[in-house]
């Protein structure tokens, strides 16, 4: 307990430090292209796009719904897994920084975690142009979606200090969780409905902690109701547990990452 | 009043003989934990304690490999995992390597803002200094360039000039550098010289004993680890060089 204070009060002395890393992220990607950071906006939309096109006529299903219904999860699952991903070498790409000078380690996969909700934020305010467009209306219950950030934020955030820890021992780790996390997708109801499934597939699907999370989005935007208590209880706790863990494991570690890069 | 107190310091590093153990040895290891040790330890510093007080000018000599830039590193907590005590009371200036954190993307100003929020400077103070850094570097006309165009002197320059910017309580060097052309070099030794002067506490490792005589106060004499002598510059340089030969 005593370590994690001492980790919030120098994190955020050095809050400027968190700022410019955040900023070097968000700022160097589209360096020098014609559109810039429009790419942001503009790269997972397409992505989307591609998919909506392609999975809503192997499905049959209208586009205009499909869509909707699938960028409202594949934007939370694209933050989980990019977060995931990319802390796993949060320390290996700043090893030079690590060893010439004092920072608090958290501030680099912090840094990673909220770059990337900015992204994801970004890619929701694109989100709700297209549902305007396609003649969706907006309802109440979207004002639910920060506490559903804020919920993702903190599982994700959880999982990326434990990857950011454990790449550094076992640097075969990195390629293991990008395809991992390849699997985990088709275990997430992101393309599907997770009550369209039966039997042992929907057993595995429900297992999945990032499962209720992508509800956490879909039944506001889609359904426009708040998440179920069920729901609700199931993440606040998951989200709790992760960061919990992920916070234990880090803190443990943390001063030995320097004589492993 | 900065001081700085060091007991029983030790730095352990672990060496791995096979850098990339295969698959099966990794595995055939993991099982028997009996078999023979992949790696094996080595202490870089091992057992010094020291107290340093207000307005002494420390010099550490040694033999490469000696445990000085470890030593000075632990001072800066990048090594934060050892064995001892360490206890630094005032604002400590790691000017270990400078340059650290610069991103060759960056512009110029852009590395400023960067690299100073790394070297622990505010925003507010970041603004005051940018002027100044600049013009002393001599890069009015590059600034807005990134720093991956920038040569040699151009970067060293910018660095030295951003991390002299500011007056550290407790100054940390490692071979105060020398670089880019006369005219800026013996500048740069005047803003050092200045840098020494103003901070309460000045420790510095380098080769160059006649820049320790005439800058430090005493001097830590280090051999592969261990603490060999420790006090005024003229006798324990004369004991390390007559020890050398």
């Amino acid at each position: 307990m005593r370590d994690f204070s001492v980790t919030l009060v120098e994190l955020y002395g050095s809050r400027n430090v968190l700022q410019q890393l955040i900023a070097q992220q968000l700022i160097l990607r589209y360096r020098r292209t014609v559109l810039g950071y429009l790419w942001t906006l503009i790269n997972p939309l397409l992505m989307m796009s591609v998919m909506a096109v392609v999975f809503s006529t192997l499905f049959k299903a209208d586009l205009k719904t499909f869509a909707v219904f699938l960028f409202a999860g594949m934007i939370p699952w694209n933050f989980f897994s990019s977060v995931v991903t990319q802390s796993g070498a949060a320390f290996i790409n700043n090893e030079g920084l690590i060893k010439k000078i004092y920072l608090p380690k958290a501030i680099f996969p912090l840094s990673i975690a909220c770059a990337l909700l900015i992204d994801s934020l970004l890619s929701f305010i694109a989100l709700f142009v297209i549902i305007l467009a396609l003649g969706g209306t907006l309802s109440w219950s979207l004002l639910f979606l920060p506490i559903s950030f804020l919920l993702l934020f903190l599982f994700a955030m959880g999982f990326g200090l434990l990857m950011s820890i454990a790449t550094v021992f076992f640097r075969d780790l990195q390629y293991v969780i990008a395809i991992a996390m390849q699997g985990l997708f088709f275990l997430t109801p992101v393309l599907y409905k997770h009550d369209a499934l039966m039997g042992k597939v929907a057993w595995l699907v429900g297992l999945n902690p990032v499962t209720p999370f992508i509800a956490l989005f879909r039944v506001p935007l889609i359904e426009a109701t708040l998440p179920s208590g069920q729901v609700l209880l199931q993440v606040t706790t998951i989200s709790v547990v992760t960061m919990a863990v992920g916070l234990f494991v880090f803190l443990r570690n943390e001063k030995k990452i320097v004589f492993r890069l | 009043m900065s001081s700085i107190h060091v007991e029983d310091l030790s730095i352990k590093f672990r060496i791995y003989h096979d850098r990339s153990p295969s698959l099966k040895s990794y595995f055939s290891n993991f099982f028997k934990r009996n078999g023979p040790p992949s790696f094996s330890d080595f202490w870089a510093v091992k057992g010094i304690s020291f107290d340093i007080k207000a307005g002494e000018r420390v010099g550490i000599v040694g033999h490469n490999g000696a445990g000085k830039s470890t030593l000075l590193k632990a001072l800066c907590r990048v090594y934060e995992s050892v064995e001892g005590n360490i206890s630094v009371t005032g604002r400590i200036a790691p000017l270990l390597e400078i340059g650290a954190g610069f991103h060759p993307e960056f512009t110029g100003r852009e590395n400023i803002y960067l690299n100073g929020a790394i070297l622990g400077y505010s925003k507010q103070q970041l603004n005051n200094i940018e002027p100044e850094v600049i013009a002393f570097a001599e890069l009015e006309e590059f600034i807005d360039t990134p720093v991956k165009y920038y040569s040699t002197g151009m970067y060293m320059r910018l660095a030295f000039s951003l991390a002299t910017a500011m007056h550290p309580d407790i100054l940390v060097l490692d071979e105060i550098f020398a670089g880019g052309d006369a005219a800026f070099m013996a500048k740069a030794k005047a803003r050092m010289y200045a840098l020494i002067d103003k901070a309460n506490i000045m420790i510095m490792v380098s080769h160059d004993h006649l820049l320790v005589k005439s800058l430090c106060n005493r001097v830590l004499w280090l051999d592969h680890g261990k603490l060999v002598a420790d006090g005024l510059p003229d006798e324990v340089l004369d004991r390390y060089l007559a020890n050398r030969k």
